[in-house]
């Protein structure tokens, strides 16, 4: 049957990248992540705010990683995580009564917007789920937590990605703005 | 898929060395850019087809010589008709040749690639007439045999193609006798191209 074949897969896998490709995928990472988690420790000495959120190591696996993908261009990264985060704090403002529910529909829904919007950033459903499920200091924060830390932690990590992808002959980033 | 010269006859294994030559991560598997590619080839295909066949934009009907007719006569018809060439009619009314300028060029020594401007610097520099030789010749000695010609359902690409590959700069068409029925030249390409 058609349906039961479709499982078996058609394709391989793409090869792996060379040893180069690694070691500024792993350089730009550890410089991206390094900055947003020291602020985050400034920030949350100062004011109680945090900066680093479990969606930007799904980030910087693609700015850093997979830097000609589509889903890993500055238009959706950015666009991903604030439409996302916006999503999240709505569906825990209004269903929040209901995790599982909330938590559904805030990832369900960012995927459709970030669909919709030529946004489509896969962190960017990790930062909706937070918005839901990362508790009272997430909760407080309203709507800015599309600002900080959706925004922010996504620009640093952006802004990381321009300065540190560019540097060797055969890497460009982005191929594309918006 | 529409296959006509194995271009499209793209393994994995293609791809795959592809993908390995380019520096960083594709994320995309070899089987979806084997279908993107699939589908764009065919769009091409059809972009090109919809160029148009030979009988869309050849010139008719076309002048023409006939074999036994003194190269001086022909280059008088020509001349008086304002083209640069013509196909050569053998007895029975086939292309059997075609003359060009070209043609005049090599017959006078100069290389095919000479233009009006060699002539006449060569024409400074040498005493006498460079084209007195000429007055015993026959087109049928002059004229580049075989004739490239195409017909009526030669799509516009191959046309291009052809005469790229030749180096000339028209192709008489015709019938599956052999007989003419137009010419296309590079002008009517050209024109081709915006419509015309």
């Amino acid at each position: 049957m058609d349906y039961f074949k479709k499982m078996r897969g058609t394709t391989q896998s793409p090869p792996r990248v060379a040893l180069p490709e690694v070691l500024w995928s792993w350089v730009g990472a550890v410089i991206g992540i390094a900055l947003v988690g020291l602020l985050h420790a400034r920030m949350v000495d100062q004011a109680g705010q945090a900066l680093l959120i479990g969606s930007f190591g799904a980030t910087a696996v693609l700015v850093y990683g997979a830097i000609r993908s589509p889903l890993a261009q500055p238009r959706n990264v950015l666009g991903g995580h604030v439409l996302s985060a916006l999503i999240g704090v709505c569906a825990q403002q209004t269903l929040g009564a209901t995790p599982w529910l909330a938590a559904a529909v805030a990832v369900a829904t960012a995927i459709a917007v970030m669909h919709l919007t030529k946004t489509l950033h896969p962190p960017g459903g990790a930062t909706a789920l937070i918005a839901v499920i990362g508790g009272d200091s997430v909760h407080g924060l309203g709507y800015m937590y599309a600002l900080v830390p959706a925004g922010l932690g996504a620009v640093i990590l952006l802004l990381v990605a321009l300065v540190v992808n560019n540097i060797p002959k055969g890497r460009r980033y982005p191929e594309f703005w918006f | 898929m529409n296959d006509q010269c194995g271009f499209t006859d793209l393994t994995e294994e293609d791809v795959l060395d592809a993908m390995r030559s380019m520096q960083g991560y594709v994320d995309i598997t070899p089987g979806t850019f084997r279908e993107i590619y699939a589908l764009a080839y065919d769009l091409a295909l059809k972009r090109v087809r919809s160029l148009g066949k030979a009988e869309d934009i050849m010139t008719a009907p076309v002048h023409c010589l006939h074999k036994g007719m003194s190269a001086s006569e022909a280059a008088a018809l020509m001349a008086g008709l304002g083209i640069s060439g013509a196909p050569v009619l053998d007895g029975e009314g086939r292309v059997c040749g075609v003359v060009s300028e070209k043609d005049y060029l090599r017959t006078m020594g100069l290389p095919g690639t000479a233009s009006f401007m060699t002539v006449v610097s060569t024409c400074l520099s040498t005493p006498g007439c460079m084209v007195a030789d000429m007055r015993k010749l026959l087109v049928d000695d002059i004229m580049s045999t075989p004739p490239v010609v195409a017909s009526r359902e030669t799509p516009v690409a191959e046309l291009s193609e052809m005469l790229a590959r030749h180096s000339i700069n028209r192709l008489p068409i015709c019938d599956d006798a052999g007989r003419p029925v137009g010419i296309v030249t590079r002008t009517d390409l050209v024109g081709s191209m915006c419509g015309r």
